[in-house]
């Protein structure tokens, strides 16, 4: 019994978050997301389905974009955590937070953390994508206002911006 | 309900030798978690029964994809992206990479395993049926060693396996014999990315002197597993593909599935689009082998392209005795496939002048003989431009003397009139047809005459270069 409840404790987490060593004292079952949100307080990232089929929770995990309801905390120990919340640069935006604004790629914005940072892995990976190459790579995230084009046509500006410059 | 994280355990090893003891110490207990798509979708639902749980994400040991001569070893921790980002995945096995392109999105992509979609026993996971027509191999690993067996007797009901509860599964070992084959995967869902596919196929097919040599397809979401349809296979291996073979096919795949109704389909939908991704399939292949075909033409015009100027004129002169019309036509190379091929022949023959043409007539047998009608041409045809008349003039060689003499007679008095040898395009023409046409023609002007003679030699040589593609 001693040794079950033990086992059972919180334990101690260290990753980094958003570039910042942090440590938070968790059930080792407890998912990503509640650990950012409730503990750390970034609450960019969503919960919309928490079964992974709708990507709003979306953060990058090691540079791989990951479902945060769907990652067991345990999982992230040592764990470099990218969420919406670091990509700005202090008061300058990331170029693709930009360009979804002008693009009229946000609405309610429940998707559009999930989305950006789908966007990001993208890119990291593919600086010019063609217009099916977004569509595939946003393919796990879905939003029900803007019907998907002006969030597509954002991360073609963005591409297309980044890669003149 | 959403579960409560406080009645979990979860620990990390971090080693598969330390895994693996922990499951031979509490056999049933432990639950192992990779990515995490599956089980903690069932923790979300509150429906995960096991309290224990043992991360076995990211072991280098489970990790890996290693190519030995005979086959590769894909380790069970690979995810999605891993396959996709593999080049031999791609190359050699590419039902296994377009199905890892289907499974969920990205993130689950990148979290998901193809050793977790083998354990779930999904009926309907994408990566299975690929799995069965390669003839995959699962190495199991307990404290108790190790042991290798089929992924096709893996599954032995909905949901069940083979798994020994203290074993997990350490690789899935794909044979390299496949590459050679023809492949067709299509998954039918709702939409591509995310969801559950309400039918999907796993096909490789190879064919050989017309008939289905080999054939190998398997069907997801169609039975409480996925399903290697092995009396279809029997069914169309050694047939060649025509709209009979489809009928028995699909009557054989219908007797095989067992398709139900759920919240992605019905069971009359399944087994309609079953059948048809089977026809797809088939269809697909038999095209396939036309496309091989002219693969073959491109490989025989780009020999031919790099011959030197003698050595391409001379084997192309036998399906037009004309020289100037060979040179003409080597002058035109590269020719990348047949219709660049006709489409040069035809306008080389229209700008000859008409001794150049009348040099073609000469190169061919009077009509009803064998031998090139005029004997001091200097250069005699070549043996095949002899086989080839002989072939065009098969109908005439069966005829009776009676016709034979009255063709000798006619072509005597069609060369006094024209003073060149009569010239027709005998493939599939009856001796009396043949007659007909030469009796017609000797009323021609000689103008008329050298145009209808003109026309006739133009369909022979684009018969003969069609043959001649043939190699």
């Amino acid at each position: 019994m001693t040794d079950s409840r033990d086992r059972r404790a919180k334990t101690e987490i260290s990753f980094t978050v958003n570039g910042e060593p942090r440590k938070v004292h968790a059930y080792p079952m407890e998912r990503l997301l509640d650990v950012l949100r409730q503990q750390l307080q970034l609450t960019g990232a969503k919960e919309g389905c928490g079964e992974g089929e709708c990507g709003s929770c979306s953060v990058l995990m090691d540079g791989v974009l990951v479902n945060s309801c769907l990652v067991p905390v345990l999982q992230a120990e040592g764990a470099s955590v990218v969420t919406i919340e670091g990509l700005a640069a202090g008061e300058r935006l990331h170029f693709l937070q930009e360009a979804f604004l002008e693009c009229g790629g946000a609405q309610c914005g429940i998707c559009t953390p999930g989305m950006i940072l789908a966007s990001t892995h993208l890119l990291n990976g593919n600086p010019k994508p063609t217009m099916e190459e977004i569509r595939e790579g946003l393919s796990g995230n879905l939003c029900r206002c803007t019907g998907y084009s002006q969030i597509v046509e954002a991360v073609a500006e963005a591409a297309r911006r980044r890669t003149a410059s | 309900m959403r579960s409560n994280p406080s009645d979990y355990e979860m620990i990390a090893p971090g080693s598969l030798h330390a895994i693996v003891s922990l499951l031979a110490n509490e056999p049933g207990v432990w639950v192992p978690i990779a990515g995490g798509t599956d089980v903690m979708v069932q923790y979300a639902a509150g429906k995960l029964a096991a309290r224990k749980l043992v991360s076995i994400w990211n072991l280098p040991e489970l990790r890996c994809i290693e190519v030995a001569l005979g086959e590769i070893r894909i380790g069970a921790g690979c995810t999605y992206t891993d396959l996709r980002g593999s080049e031999v995945v791609g190359r050699e096995f590419p039902l296994l990479h377009r199905a890892a392109q289907w499974t969920g999105g990205v993130a689950n992509q990148n979290r998901g395993t193809i050793g977790g979609n083998i354990v779930n026993a999904s009926p309907a996971a994408d990566s299975l049926p690929a799995l069965l027509v390669y003839d995959a191999e699962l190495i199991l690993v307990s404290a108790r060693g190790e042991r290798r067996l089929p992924y096709a007797d893996f599954h032995i009901g909905y949901k069940k396996t083979r798994l020994a509860n203290d074993e997990l599964v350490q690789a899935v070992c794909l044979p390299r014999r496949f590459s050679e084959y023809f492949g067709y995967a299509r998954k039918v869902g709702a939409r591509n990315a995310q969801a559950i596919s309400k039918v999907c196929i796993a096909a490789l097919g190879r064919l050989a002197d017309g008939v289905v040599e080999d054939v190998r397809i398997a069907l997801g979401s169609v039975a409480p597993v996925p399903l290697r349809l092995t009396q279809t296979e029997q069914t169309i291996r050694g047939k060649a593909i025509d709209s009979h073979l489809l009928l028995l096919a699909k009557k054989a795949a219908a007797a095989e599935i067992r398709p139900i109704d759920d919240i992605r389909s019905t069971a009359k939908y399944r087994a309609a689009v079953a059948g048809n991704l089977l026809a797809e399939f088939l269809n697909r292949l038999s095209s396939e082998q036309a496309g091989s075909e002219r693969g073959r033409v491109k490989g025989i015009l780009a020999q031919w392209n790099r011959l030197s100027i003698d050595e391409a004129t001379e084997a192309i002169l036998p399906c037009c005795g004309s020289k100037a019309w060979a040179q003409g036509m080597v002058a035109r190379r590269p020719l990348g496939d047949e219709a660049a091929l006709l489409a040069a022949s035809e306008d080389t023959w229209r700008n000859l002048t008409p001794s150049d043409r009348k040099e073609a007539f000469r190169n061919h047998p009077r009509i009803g003989e064998s031998k090139p009608a005029d004997s001091s041409s200097t250069q005699s045809p070549s043996a095949k431009s002899v086989e080839w008349s002989a072939q065009e003039q098969r109908n005439i060689a069966d005829a009776d003397s009676a016709v034979k003499i009255a063709l000798a007679n006619a072509n005597q008095e069609y060369e006094r009139r024209f003073n060149n040898i009569f010239i027709v395009c005998a493939t599939g023409k009856s001796v009396s047809e043949i007659l007909g046409i030469l009796r017609r023609r000797l009323k021609n002007d000689a103008e008329t005459e050298l145009q209808e003679a003109t026309e006739q030699q133009r369909q022979i040589t684009e018969i003969r270069l069609r043959k001649w593609l043939q190699g």
